[in-house]
């Protein structure tokens, strides 16, 4: 529910309660008013009939006699210290021939030696006859004011709440990479301006973090690579002296020692920069261009290691992703396929299956039966055969370029096949892609080496 | 060829120093990014190795230097970055190539004549050795008057042996050489032997000299004198 919304219907609320305590007290204050303004008329008539007795001679038939009445009281009948009193009530209106509500006010004198006691009346409207008006204009009331807390609520809060809104916009607009302190915008408003105040040293403090663990990793990097650049030159340089073969050995020992760490250090560098969502995605991969290109390149591999490989790219898949990584991917994807692979039992070679739609891309491998479950190969420094030589982190780069580009990923292992499938589609799972797989699972009978690109 | 190397790690400088007087290329160092600027006003070179990060500033700023003032001097980059961003901002400033720490010698030698190659040699590319020939435009390899069919693989291999002559090349170098830097899966070194293998049979075939060598332990070595080293 917007603000202004729950603004207005809280107004609406108070407003109602406000209107009925108002509407009760209008109520009881005109019904007060009316009988005190009728009981002070009623006093001055009893007042003027008194001064006509008083100055004598007969008003019979008077207009001020028309509703009074003039009784002569014994002395002792008198009430002590009360002149006047008024009562109300239903009663017959013989004019109206209806029962109504009825005031009386009874006066007490005293001219010369005689006491009087003069009473008048008059029949005013109901109090329940005055309900219906109060209500009605209550009512009114009500609704003016309501389409006025719309149309204004509307109105004041666009305008107060403009710089919450400028906030909003500078904040969605805010990349931890960014190289300048966010721009807020500047308000008069104390809870914006504490708002504002907060926001900035957050996120300050958050792209600060940001660039000091970039710049570690920079750092770490180069420190580390140099070092490792160091020893490799040195042992590319004892290659060339004159040594003996058991130190040869001891030369290829170190030598791939580290290319190991060397491995593992870019590759760590990578997730940490691919973490760090360092790179993004600009113009649209050729993914399908992309695909063809890196199955050329190790075209030669598949070839050596007599492999039956058949494709099938649909022609251009353009995704959104950022050239290295789609690169990496792929690469990744396939030479895990071409390195994994063996010769399935009984079988005359390994094979390759590679399909890529608009939807997603499948890559399907023989390959020996993981020793641990296939999700948990998408984990660093897990490997489905521990005696291998890969270090076991190209699927966890793989997982990360995927979860970067909003890919699903899903990794099957069933009975001598790996099958991998990627989907570009949000909305699609991997699992379904491997339901519509078009490829033959069998090497070919002809046992040929055939490529089926369908272009 | 006269190199200036331009690295603040002074083993690594000897390093590169070391492999590349070898091959008979004059080679001179530095540490700083002043010290560079003052050579390359007092010195001519064909090529200049800089590194991105150096104690007096970015080797990027040298690189626009260069460019501005010295247009003709290769420019090589060394960096132990592998950022995206540098790479890309080291090619766009006029870099000639780029280079990621750590890097085998025999490579940093194949990418200095490669970029020899296109800026020096204006149109005329061929490698020759012997009876071999290569032609960096075409890909095509030549042994005497025979058309070899390599493919590019094996071309590129040839080539490497070739610039790297006389050279223990690691199987490691060969396989970076060939696969790249994301070779994670691939360091199979069964693959570097049947390339070598592969190749030493087509150039044999096609009736050259069987000029590459396995280095027990090791790797390969491209022997440009047959009788002297057996």
């Amino acid at each position: 529910m917007r603000l202004t919304t729950k603004f207005t219907l809280w107004y609406f609320a108070i407003m109602l309660v406000v209107l009925l305590i108002g509407g009760a007290i209008v109520y009881y204050e005109i019904q007060w008013k009316l009988g005190e303004v009728e009981v002070a008329r009623h006093q001055r008539l009893n007042d003027i009939i008194a001064l006509q007795i008083r100055d004598g001679g007969d008003y019979t038939g008077h207009p001020t006699r028309k509703r009074a009445t003039v009784t002569l009281l014994p002395a002792d009948s008198i009430p002590k210290g009360n002149a006047s009193f008024y009562t109300r009530g239903l009663a017959w209106n013989p004019e109206f021939q209806t029962d109504e509500y009825k005031l009386m006010v009874t006066s007490f004198y005293t001219i010369g030696t005689a006491h009087y006691r003069i009473t008048t009346y008059s029949f005013i409207p109901s109090f329940y006859q005055l309900l219906p008006g109060v209500v009605d204009s209550f009512k009114w009331i009500l609704l003016v004011l309501l389409v006025l807390v719309i149309v204004s609520g509307g109105l004041i809060s666009k305008y107060i709440l403009a710089p919450f809104k400028r906030t909003m916009r500078s904040i969605q607009r805010f990349d931890l990479k960014q190289k300048e302190p966010i721009r807020l915008p500047e308000t008069k408003t104390s809870e914006f301006q504490e708002l504002n105040t907060f926001l900035l040293q957050l996120t300050e403090s958050a792209r600060k973090d940001y660039q000091s663990l970039k710049e570690f990793t920079e750092n770490a990097s180069h420190e580390l690579q140099t070092p490792t650049a160091i020893i490799r030159g040195k042992l590319d340089l004892l290659m060339e002296s004159d040594i003996r073969d058991e130190q040869a050995i001891l030369i290829a020992e170190m030598q791939n020692a580290l290319e190991r760490l060397s491995r593992i250090h870019s590759s760590l560098t990578l997730l940490t920069k691919l973490e760090n969502k360092e790179y993004k995605a600009g113009e649209p991969v050729c993914i399908s261009n992309l695909a063809r290109e890196t199955l050329a390149a190790f075209d030669e591999l598949i070839q050596m290691k007599s492999i039956d490989l058949r494709v099938h790219i649909e022609k251009g898949v353009y995704i959104p992703m950022h050239q290295s990584l789609a690169d990496l991917l792929l690469t990744n994807l396939i030479s895990n396929a071409i390195r994994h692979n063996n010769v399935p039992q009984g079988a005359a070679k390994g094979l390759i299956r590679v399909e890529l739609t608009h939807e997603g891309l499948v890559i399907v491998n023989t390959g020996r039966e993981p020793g641990i479950p296939t999700k948990e190969l998408f984990e660093r420094f897990r490997k489905g055969n521990s005696g291998s030589d890969s270090i076991g982190i190209g699927l966890a780069i793989v997982r990360q370029i995927c979860e970067l580009s909003h890919f699903d990923i899903e990794y099957h292992y069933n009975s001598g096949l790996h099958m991998l499938a990627v989907s570009f589609l949000p909305k699609l799972p991997a699992s379904k892609l491997l339901q519509n797989l078009s490829l033959p699972l069998q090497v070919d009978a002809a046992g040929g080496r055939s490529k089926n690109r369908s272009l | 060829m006269k190199v200036l190397i331009v690295e603040d790690n002074q083993e690594l400088a000897r390093n590169i120093r070391d492999y590349l007087g070898r091959e008979g290329y004059i080679c001179e160092s530095c540490e700083t990014l002043e010290q560079a600027k003052e050579k390359i006003t007092l010195f001519q070179y064909d090529c200049i190795l800089l590194d991105i990060g150096l104690p007096d500033g970015n080797g990027i700023s040298l690189l626009n230097y260069i460019r501005a003032e010295y247009k003709d001097t290769n420019v090589l980059i060394i960096s132990a970055r592998n950022a995206l961003d540098d790479k890309i901002i080291g090619l766009e400033k006029g870099a000639d190539d780029y280079i990621t720490k750590p890097f085998h010698l025999a490579e940093l030698h194949a990418r200095i004549r490669a970029i020899y190659r296109r800026k020096n040699l204006g149109g005329a590319r061929i490698v020759e050795f012997n009876e071999i020939s290569l032609n960096t435009d075409t890909f095509e390899v030549r042994v005497g008057d025979t058309l070899l069919d390599t493919t590019p693989k094996e071309f590129d291999l040839l080539l490497y042996f070739i610039v790297n002559k006389n050279r223990v090349l690691s199987r490691q170098s060969i396989a970076a050489h060939l696969w790249g830097d994301y070779t994670d899966n691939l360091a199979n070194f069964d693959f570097v032997y049947q390339h070598v293998k592969n190749l030493r049979r087509k150039i044999s075939y096609a009736g050259g000299m069987d000029y590459i060598s396995t280095v027990y332990g090791l790797g390969y070595k491209f022997n440009s004198h047959l009788g002297a080293n057996g």
